[in-house]
């Protein structure tokens, strides 16, 4: 199938999330439920300090909104497909189309994201930053890196997530799955708590993982805790990181082309 | 009644004997879950041993909250969630209308004929790190503060289950109610913090149309001997009444939404 024709379904999900709109008014709500949860938690932690560590308040609240909402977006939908897809035998139809199967979920969940951003993360954000306020990037540099680190970030849970929904072709379900990534993520990738609060070791361990790019690194950059030349040097181990679970997922996705158990009818 | 309640253990038994056909994928699944929640409670520990405490609780006090928070969750969770989550679909596809001519009460089949053994993970973890907390917290246990606890602990669940009936309910008439799930569990996750660290706001939120500060915070504060913000001295008495309160209510909306079900299938 030709590259141009994936923009399709990236739109086609953007579109299918319109039907809806009641999902969308929940899902918003819940999100301004948990930021507001996070800003009252940080408040309370901070007990009236100016900063810890050298990080203020304001910088968690944005923290927060960056970590949480934007960067760790809703990952357990291309998860749920894969798993759907396998056990109910529909995966047997994408392998009779011309399409390229990582290709379709890529840009379909493109799709989903971009809705997500413009009809939840935003209009969140905007409530967030009039109420509580956001602060602006640290610095032009800093505000154009985050955009890089952003991609970055969105890819490597992407790639994570396909990871865990294509071992559903051997385990045959993906609920569980996705509960180790959960694990994993709420302890490694900084979404709820940032590198810098850690004991130096742990922080040290968790600093060279690749779930580390996905909410940790792109807000620290956003706050301008990177200088130039780590922010640099950063961005070039996340892509390494990228290009290795990119491979991951190609040649996992190679194996289980060949070994599908179609168990729906 | 006593018919309904005769076939229950039947339900159960089938139920329970599907879920063991894939015993490997189930143990999996438990094992998952209660890691999954064991990262978070991790994520937390480790903010509390940065900062010392949260809105005055410390890591002893607040594993107790979460422990409670999860048993009490699970619990109500398993006689429920995944129940009536699947409503939805089975009045979009006409497939309710089945359980509504069985000769047993729809809620008791609904309830039973899918009870989710899936909790127990959830159950083990929060057994094992109440077992923990509760040798660790300044509290002198005595028969009268163990039943409260429990006590409390069964109202919790009772507020879960009845909460979920609810938004299950609701898909009879509005035939989409999944959307309020989203809504639920954004308070649940507050659940598991101290309240008195929210706005007053969300506070009374949480005490009344959303009352899942009853499912682990109220119970636990009283327990601990802190105040409760809004409620002080009833804190004892609505962590009691919340449940059965819950339940009654539950239950009117349950029969109001079954009266009022027209179907949407074909």
């Amino acid at each position: 199938m030709r590259a141009a024709a994936y923009p399709a379904f990236a739109l086609t999900a953007f579109q299918s999330r319109l039907v809806y709109r009641n999902q969308v008014w929940a899902s918003a709500f819940g999100d301004l439920v948990s930021i507001f949860a996070r800003v009252a938690i940080w408040t309370a932690l901070f007990a009236g300090a100016s900063q810890v560590d050298g990080i203020t308040l304001p910088e968690m609240v944005t923290y927060s909104l960056l970590a949480g909402p934007l960067l760790y977006w809703e990952y357990s939908r291309v998860l749920y497909d894969v798993g759907d897809a396998v056990r109910t035998g529909d995966v047997a139809v994408f392998l009779l189309k011309p399409l390229h199967y990582p290709s379709y979920l890529l840009s379909t969940h493109f799709g989903h994201f971009a809705f997500e951003c413009v009809a939840i993360v935003l209009p969140v954000g905007l409530i967030v930053g009039f109420t509580v306020g956001l602060l602006p990037p640290a610095s032009p540099f800093h505000g154009l890196m985050f955009f890089a680190y952003w991609a970055v970030s969105w890819l490597i849970l992407f790639t994570l997530a396909c990871l865990c929904g294509l071992l559903a072709f051997w385990l045959l379900t993906a609920f569980s799955l996705e509960w180790f990534l959960m694990a994993i993520m709420s302890l490694f990738s900084g979404a709820i708590i940032p590198l810098w609060f850690l004991p130096a070791p742990l922080a040290t361990a968790f600093g060279y993982m690749p779930f580390a790019w996905i909410s940790y690194y792109p807000s620290a950059v956003y706050l301008g805790k990177l200088d130039v030349a780590a922010t640099w040097a950063h961005l070039g181990i996340g892509l390494v990181w990228l290009a290795v679970l990119t491979a991951a997922v190609l040649a996992l996705w190679a194996k289980a082309r060949h070994r599908l158990i179609v168990q729906g009818g | 009644m006593p018919r309904s309640l005769a076939v229950v253990p039947h339900l159960v038994r089938m139920y329970v004997r599907t879920r063991m056909e894939y015993r490997g994928a189930m143990l999996l699944a438990w094992f998952a879950q209660a890691l999954s929640y064991a990262a978070t409670y991790t994520a937390i520990a480790l903010l509390l041993l940065r900062f010392g405490n949260l809105g005055g609780w410390d890591w002893s006090e607040m594993a107790l909250l979460l422990s409670f928070h999860l048993l009490a969750y699970s619990i109500g969770a398993s006689l429920s969630f995944t129940q009536f989550r699947n409503i939805e679909e089975q009045v979009r596809l006409g497939t309710f209308d089945a359980v509504l001519i069985k000769p047993v009460s729809p809620w008791v089949y609904l309830v039973f004929s899918g009870l989710n053994i899936g909790y127990a993970g959830h159950i083990i973890l929060a057994v094992g790190l109440m077992a923990w907390a509760v040798t660790q917290v300044a509290v002198d246990w005595s028969v009268l503060t163990a039943l409260y606890f429990l006590a409390s602990l069964i109202s919790a669940a009772m507020v879960t289950a009845a909460i979920m009936t609810m938004i299950g309910a609701t898909a009879l008439v509005w035939v989409r109610s999944k959307h309020l799930f989203s809504i639920f569990f954004g308070f649940w996750e507050l659940a598991r913090y101290p309240l008195n660290i929210f706005p007053v706001p969300l506070q009374i939120l949480m005490l009344t149309v959303a009352p899942l500060g009853f499912l682990a915070f109220v119970p636990v504060a009283v327990t601990l001997g802190k105040p409760v913000p809004l409620l002080g001295d009833w804190a004892l008495f609505g962590s009691l009444a919340a449940g059965p309160l819950a339940v009654t209510l539950g239950a009117l909306h349950w029969r109001h939404c079954i009266r009022n079900y027209q179907g949407a299938g074909g």
